[in-house]
């Protein structure tokens, strides 16, 4: 029986930076595999919606119809079944959390190209003019982010 | 003491106690948290936490709790203008013990029974410290022959070269005092533990800040308590009695973080060993000094 | 006649981990009776089981408790291997146990740092966290979660660990020894410590049997079991596995057995890093579970035995899914170690049996 037998370990713990950061003031910090938040390649999702049928939390809406996929970014838990499953590889988990914001919103990417027919390659040109239909409307076109963004969408 | 004195003290202590007791409670928590390796609160936090609780809405089980914290804190700006303005000891030593006492009325009071449980534990431990802060000035008046304060700077050596065992038994009893672990029973100001706040579970917002108030007024009594050991009669003296207290608290602050709190039965048993151990040997040393030497 | 008072104590309480009622009847300091309340945090995750995919609900099963999150994921897919008759690679059974052995080191850390905060010893309870903060930056770098780890899935495991980066563990939780042995020389060695610990809640080897407790609980009282002695996968590898028993059986007792099982456990890691066989992570399952079909399998989570039984009724949902959770099983104990004790002692009594409320209420 003893006394004082933490006090070594206390006065090295003086002469040493503290073990603990302030965070926000200082960023968080991550490691590649850090399971942040989920992105989708849209270009390469065919919206099969098997993420959707697979995400434990409901978190995902795939409209094959509308040609949309949608994510609640604070519904989802990370778990990264659908990244898993997805067959065309197009979603990704990101290693930074989403961020706090005042009310919860939904983020939905559009595929660019309407599924008319068949395969289609990627990227290549929207259909000409005189495939459409006569009188069917353009889709709507939400303009597409250069990457994926941790706020929003 | 003179009614001159007596005012100045009561000024200078009720101004400046406050801002010292701040810093020093600052400076305990983040020295405690760079101990435990944490970054640890800016130095002006209990000032913060202070405003805040000032500002919160008064909530009360029972109206006379706040009167009773109010004349604790009154009790001890008095006891401790006396102190610095060289006046009576003994007054000073019962003066803080009646303003603990009314902290105690305060907890009972509120009819919780978390807050009863801490006032229990916090008359064990004025049990347990109050025989050896009652030798202190008995034994100051053996070594100078008055009970006044203010004789301690006219003094040829200081204190602590003829008493040291009652500075030692100061020192286990200041653990108390202070509400440092290992005898932090009734309120631990960070610890978790069994009685949720102990003495100070039914005491929010105003109240609550006049408790903190108090406690730094009583931090800077009782490190002065320890100083008046190094201080004589020499030009240095109050600068020596400042580190020394300084000193004391950084030790003090070691001591917290060394122990675990322990139960009343070993609280209890080892402040009464101490404090016979310690008065016994002082009284022979003393008596042995004064017939045999002078 | 001493005065009678009764002291709710929790749910709230800054001294418990999770929420647990009891109502204490209190004469001056001495407890005289303990009426404990469950059921502040029932979630109803095993009604849950009839709506979710039996492969997505893995990652419901590790959501149960944060701190035995990995051996609930793991219980159940060995569960409903054991249920659709799937042999699980080799490589991935032992990749299982190093996770699951990791989650137990930082279980029993976490642990020994709330028994130091119950005391009232903030500074070990913050040494013996910070230390824990490696185990959570490992967990973090293999697999993504500090806490909830994502890792186990039916038939297998998510992602593999590179054997470089298997040997890099084993140096960082070599590297933790030394102030683990600190730490430990606190709990057992110092005096305020012992004042605290020493013939509290104390429970004979007999008393334990008849309240059929499990786990460190168990071991204290000098009951070596312990279902990792059974060999189940990836333990089938090692050499030899011994329980840490004592034998005090108060809880001085349990803090040693699980000082020890640490120190048991960081050996068990650097063994299986050598003998790691290489292979497939996971096998791809398909179909469901045949209709009536019932299966059932055995776990050592940190808290002690726990116990899982499947039913299959040929859907992709399961009919039945239950665990009876070491917690449940120590409550009994518990309270008998409540009835005479010391008020200052509650929080000991509770503790020393790591209880989990969430694992019991789930």
């Amino acid at each position: 029986m003893g006394s004082f037998r933490l006090t070594k370990m206390s006065l090295r713990n003086l002469g040493r930076k503290p073990a603990t950061r302030p965070y926000p003031q200082q960023p968080a910090r991550y490691t590649p595999r850090t399971k942040g938040h989920i992105v989708n390649n849209i270009e390469l999702c065919i919206l099969c919606s098997i993420c959707q049928k697979r995400c434990p939390a409901t978190a995902l809406t795939v409209n094959k119809a509308q040609g949309t996929w949608t994510i609640n970014p604070f519904s989802c838990v990370q778990c990264g079944t659908c990244v898993r499953v997805c067959p065309k590889k197009s979603l990704r988990m990101q290693p930074e959390y989403t961020a706090a914001a005042a009310q919860m919103h939904d983020c939905t990417l559009v595929k660019p190209e309407p599924a008319l027919d068949g395969e289609r390659s990627l990227g290549s040109e929207r259909p000409q003019r005189s495939e459409r239909l006569p009188g069917s409307e353009r889709p709507q076109r939400k303009p597409r982010p250069e990457r994926p963004s941790r706020i929003g969408c | 003491m003179t009614a001159v004195s007596f005012a100045f003290g009561l000024v200078a202590f009720g101004l400046l106690a406050p801002v010292l007791g701040c810093l020093l409670t600052g400076a305990d928590r983040i020295i405690t948290a760079r101990l435990q390796g944490r970054v640890g609160p800016p130095l002006l936090q209990p000032l913060y936490d202070v405003l805040k609780l000032l500002a919160k809405e008064k909530r009360q089980l029972q109206p006379f709790q706040g009167f009773y914290i109010l004349l604790a804190l009154i009790l001890a700006i008095l006891a401790g203008a006396i102190f610095f303005a060289g006046g009576n000891l003994l007054v000073v030593v019962f003066l803080i013990s009646l303003s603990t006492l009314f902290f105690i009325i305060a907890a009972y009071s509120a009819r919780s029974p978390f807050a009863e449980l801490g006032a229990e534990r916090e008359i064990i431990q004025v049990l347990s410290y109050e025989p050896m802060i009652i030798l202190m000035p008995a034994f100051f008046f053996m070594v100078t022959g008055s009970f006044d304060v203010s004789r301690a700077l006219s003094l040829e050596l200081p204190p602590i070269t003829q008493i040291p065992l009652i500075f030692v038994g100061l020192l286990f009893v200041l653990t108390t005092k202070l509400r440092k672990s290992p005898f932090d029973l009734s309120f631990s100001h960070h610890a978790h533990q069994e009685l949720v706040k102990g003495i100070t579970t039914e005491m929010s917002g105003r109240t609550l800040a006049l408790v903190e108030i108090t406690h730094w007024y009583e931090t800077v009594l009782f490190l002065g308590y320890a100083a008046l050991f190094f201080v004589w009669g020499s030009p240095f003296a109050l600068v020596i009695g400042l580190l020394a207290a300084l000193a004391i608290y950084f030790l003090e602050i070691i001591i917290d973080n060394s122990f675990a709190r322990v139960k009343w039965q070993a609280m209890l048993g080892w402040s009464w060993l101490v404090t016979v151990f310690c008065a016994v040997f002082s009284v022979l040393s003393v008596l042995v000094v004064k017939n045999y030497f002078l | 006649m001493a005065k009678h008072t009764v002291i709710p104590f929790g749910p709230q309480h800054p001294v418990l981990p999770e929420p647990l009622h009891l109502d204490l009847v209190l004469e001056d300091e001495r407890v005289v009776e303990a009426i404990p309340q469950v059921g502040f945090i029932h979630r109803g995750l095993e009604k849950l089981v009839e709506k979710r995919d039996f492969q997505t609900f893995v990652n419901i099963t590790e959501r149960i408790c944060g701190i035995c999150s990995f051996g609930h994921s793991l219980g159940y897919s060995q569960t409903i291997e054991n249920l659709m008759g799937v042999e699980v690679p080799p490589r991935a059974e032992v990749l299982r146990v190093i996770w699951h052995e990791l989650s137990r080191v930082h279980s029993h850390l976490l642990w020994l740092g709330l028994l130091a905060d119950a005391f009232g010893f903030e500074n070990l309870f913050m040494q013996c966290w910070r230390l824990r903060e490696r185990i959570l930056d490992i967990f973090e770098r293999t697999t993504g979660g500090r806490v909830i780890l994502s890792a186990c899935n039916v038939g297998g495991v998510n992602q593999d660990i590179t054997n470089e980066d298997l040997r890099g563990i084993v140096h960082i939780l070599e590297g933790l020894v030394d102030e683990y042995n600190e730490l430990v020389n606190t709990f057992l060695t110092d005096s305020s410590v012992a004042n605290r610990l020493r013939g509290v809640g104390y429970l004979s080897k007999d008393q334990a049997r008849d309240f059929c407790t499990v786990g460190p609980f168990a071991r204290a009282s000098g009951i070596a079991e312990d279902i990792r002695s059974y060999g189940y996968g990836g333990y089938g590898l090692l050499s030899a596995f011994e329980p840490v028993v004592a034998e005090e059986g108060d809880g001085y007792a349990r803090c040693k057995v699980r000082a020890l099982e640490v120190l048991q456990s960081i050996q068990i890691i650097k063994e299986l890093v050598e003998k790691i066989p290489d292979g497939e992570l996971s096998v791809r399952v398909k179909g469901s579970p045949v209709a009536g079909s019932v299966a059932v399998s055995r776990l050592e989570q940190p808290r002690g035995e726990c116990f899982y039984y499947a039913k299959g009724n040929g859907s992709k949902y399961l009919s039945r899914f239950r665990i009876r959770t070491p917690t449940a099983q120590n409550v009994a104990g518990m309270v008998h170690t409540l009835q005479g004790c010391d008020f200052a002692d509650v929080p000991l009594n509770i503790l020393t049996i790591d209880p989990c409320i969430s694992c019991t209420e789930r």
